[in-house]
């Protein structure tokens, strides 16, 4: 068991410092729309000439092949130089679209989507949940009938984060008439341009455009853009599921510390206040969230589900700091800040991404081995 | 790789025996009887000399062991004299009495913790003890026990005695501040053992109960405490492993790391031990369950010193300005 920086961490370390510190846009980002979308974009394509774009992809796919050992320092730089957010309308291409086609994809589609992505040209969304199908995304039931070499798609997506300013979506549907739950299910590629599609953007309650209702009016989708298998879509959403809760997770994590210690410096609370002792509380559980996501990247055999506990605990605490600040704060909580705006977009921690409720049945059920609920 | 939180072979040897020690010598069962811990056992497993380096008659191995050892004592609701007798050796052993050293760790003289209160101390668990260690938040101090007036003590099934201060009694103090973040590290990972003892107890029982046609762990609401409890678990424990990689290693995190992990242990300690009565329902409540054990290990534990104020250390991970 240890912990420590080789000369080769060392000078990693230094040559990502030296390099964000160049290279990282002043100013904020903007919140929404095609604005947002093209600082992203910018940024990607920056980080890619410079060398850091998809650096844990592997070296085959254009990426470095790097460790974890290796991304959490360069995540720690990352959100310490106040990069661009790990969760921007890129986070879905970088960390799971593009890792999923990787492990599942074709070599066709690997040599169309991974450049791109590496390279800042196109942005992917995630449609997965549905009306009737959230928290229990097994029941979706957006249909993809076979029709020739085509999958003919009808139905409808919602809470489909950046799906307004797409280029490429991970579409999760029921290609087996009459298949139920997990059964029938297949991962497609949907381009976003395709004839039939309407896409209903859906302002949020931080006031931005974050998510929206795409909805499939026989949409044909080449069977060329299935990954990983016909009608074997629940094995490729897990395999997306799994990368979207560990490397993304990193930068997402570790960024809290930093902003926790923005807050701790604003509040400049009185030693020995009650508002000192509930920032010292929250620095506390900023560390031990750190401990954790060390703890699941550096062990051997990390049980799946401590992915769970990993991200029940981040969404918590995430909430718990933007509260904190809106009560250090005092009456400017009332106007629209930086502070305010995470306050509020921090509701959706607990909800995207499975609910805190979901998250805990599962740590009760697979950590612990508690029964599984009965169903009516 | 340099980024490696697996526990090595010698590592889960020595918790694997300190495990089999625990479990033959110290199964739970024992607290019904009332008798006050006997440490002989622990002391011949070498408990108290574990961390320290081999010159000084120590096993080899180091804080991080030590640490992981007293989560399996702190599993078992081992007396407190098992953190007063890790610390005593130290504090003999830097003031130079080699005798008193050996004698502490082979559990000939036993050491009960102690803590100010008033103009006095509380002694805890002092049962035989000829010194005391005192915990204090700056301070860690050895004296020796004159004219302690046992009293009944939380839950009446805690053993205490109050005696007054007086200064001429010490065999020995330090400010280290080494030593004063070991004994942090050490109360925290006995905090975590029993943080760990009630989320297992109470996982067990949520898997055998029965009401309304169901055992109780397939109700969420029973589900969710449990969920709790893993969460507050992994939290410290997590924290614990980087705490003591971090002081074992003299990183400068170190005193940071402690102190965070110091003011999370006795409250998710405390939270699981409530948890894990609530869960029992009315058994839970009564003497003949243990869980109520593990609520006044952690009260106990929780009062043995203090951490550093966390807000006037250096954050670890803060960002830099850039060019
Ligand atoms: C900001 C944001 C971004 C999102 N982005 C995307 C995206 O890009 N792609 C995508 O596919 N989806 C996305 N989602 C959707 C998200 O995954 C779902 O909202 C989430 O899984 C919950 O589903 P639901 O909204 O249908 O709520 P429901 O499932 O209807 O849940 C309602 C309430 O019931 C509780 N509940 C439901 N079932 C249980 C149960 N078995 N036990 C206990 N409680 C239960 C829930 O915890 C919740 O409190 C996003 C959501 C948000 C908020």
């Amino acid at each position: 068991m240890h912990l420590k920086d080789t000369e080769d961490h060392i000078s990693f370390r230094a040559a990502a410092r030296a390099w964000l510190s160049e290279n990282v846009p002043a100013g904020p980002a903007p919140r929404d729309g095609a604005a947002s979308r093209q600082y992203a974009l910018d940024w990607v394509a920056k980080c890619h000439s410079g060398g850091w774009s998809g650096i844990g992809w592997p070296a085959d796919y254009g990426g470095r092949g790097l460790g974890p050992d290796k991304l959490v320092i360069w995540y720690e730089e990352y959100v310490r130089a106040r990069a661009p957010s790990v969760h921007d309308c890129t986070f879905v291409a970088l960390n799971h679209a593009g890792p999923t086609l990787i492990a599942c994809g074709t070599e066709e589609q690997k040599a169309f989507h991974l450049p791109q992505i590496l390279e800042g040209r196109s942005i992917w969304c995630q449609g997965f949940s549905e009306p009737n199908a959230g928290s229990d995304l097994a029941s979706l039931s957006t249909t993809g009938v076979v029709d020739g070499d085509d999958l003919v798609v009808n139905g409808q997506k919602i809470w489909t984060s950046f799906a307004d300013i797409a280029d490429y979506q991970e579409l999760l549907i029921r290609t087996e008439p009459g298949s139920k739950r997990h059964k029938g299910l297949s991962w497609v590629i949907c381009d976003m341009k395709s004839p039939g599609i309407t896409v209903r953007p859906i302002r949020n309650m931080a006031g931005t455009v974050h998510f929206a209702e795409v909805f499939y009016d026989d949409v044909r989708i080449p069977l060329s853009s299935v990954v990983g298998g016909l009608h074997n879509g629940w094995a490729t959403a897990m395999t997306t599921l799994g990368f979207e809760r560990k490397t993304a997770a990193m930068g997402m994590q570790l960024d809290l510390s930093v902003r926790l210690e923005d807050l701790i410096a604003m509040a400049a609370p009185k030693p020995g206040s009650a508002m000192a002792e509930r920032l010292a509380d929250l620095r506390a559980e900023a560390a031990a969230l750190r401990a954790i996501t060390y703890r699941t990247l550096f062990r051997d055999q990390a049980n799946p589900s401590e992915g769970s506990l990993m991200r029940l605990r981040f969404a918590e605490l995430a909430r718990e700091i933007s509260e904190t600040a809106m009560e250090c704060l005092g009456a400017e909580a009332l106007a629209d800040s930086d502070w305010s705006h995470l306050y509020l977009e921090s509701f959706s921690e607990t909800i995207a991404g499975g609910t805190a409720e979901i998250q805990r049945n599962i740590i009760a059920e697979r950590l612990l081995g508690l029964p599984r609920e009965k169903r009516a | 790789m340099s980024y490696d939180l697996n526990r090595n072979a010698d590592q889960r040897q020595i918790l694997d025996a300190a495990e089999a020690m625990l479990a033959g010598s110290y199964p739970l069962a024992r607290l019904r009887e009332g008798a006050s811990d006997n440490l002989a056992e622990a002391s011949g497993f070498g408990a108290f000399l574990l961390g320290l380096p081999e010159e000084q008659g120590g096993a080899g191995f180091g804080i991080v062991e030590e640490a992981l050892v007293h989560v399996l004592f702190g599993r078992h609701l081992l007396t407190p004299r098992s953190l007063a007798a890790a610390l005593a050796v130290r504090l003999a052993a830097s003031s130079g009495d080699d005798a008193l050293m050996a004698a502490i760790a082979a559990g000939e003289t036993a050491v009960a913790p102690a803590v100010r209160s008033g103009n006095g101390y509380l002694l805890i668990d002092p049962a035989q003890a000829g010194m005391a260690l005192v915990f204090g938040a700056e301070r860690l101090e050895l004296v020796r026990i004159a004219d302690a007036a046992p009293e009944a003590g939380l839950g009446h099934d805690l053993s205490i005695a109050r005696m007054p201060a007086n200064d001429g009694q010490a065999i020995a103090e330090t400010d280290e501040a080494g030593l004063l973040l070991l004994s942090s590290l050490l109360v925290s990972a006995q905090l975590l053992g029993v943080a760990e003892a009630a989320r297992d107890m109470a996982v067990e029982y949520a898997g055998i109960r029965r009401q309304f046609g169901s055992v109780i762990g397939s109700f969420q609401a029973i589900k969710h405490h449990c969920a709790n409890m893993a969460v507050g678990t992994e939290r410290i424990s997590a924290l614990l492993d980087m705490a003591a990689l971090a002081l074992s290693d003299g990183r400068e995190d170190a005193a940071f790391q402690v102190a965070a992990l110091r003011r999370l242990a006795p409250k998710t300690a405390l939270a699981n031990a409530s948890l894990c009565v609530q869960i029992h329902g009315g058994i839970g409540f009564s003497d003949e369950a243990d869980a109520h054990r593990f609520v006044k290990q952690a009260h106990i534990l929780g009062r043995l010193g203090e951490g550093q104020p966390l807000l006037d250390l250096p954050a670890p991970l803060v960002a830099f300005s850039r060019a």
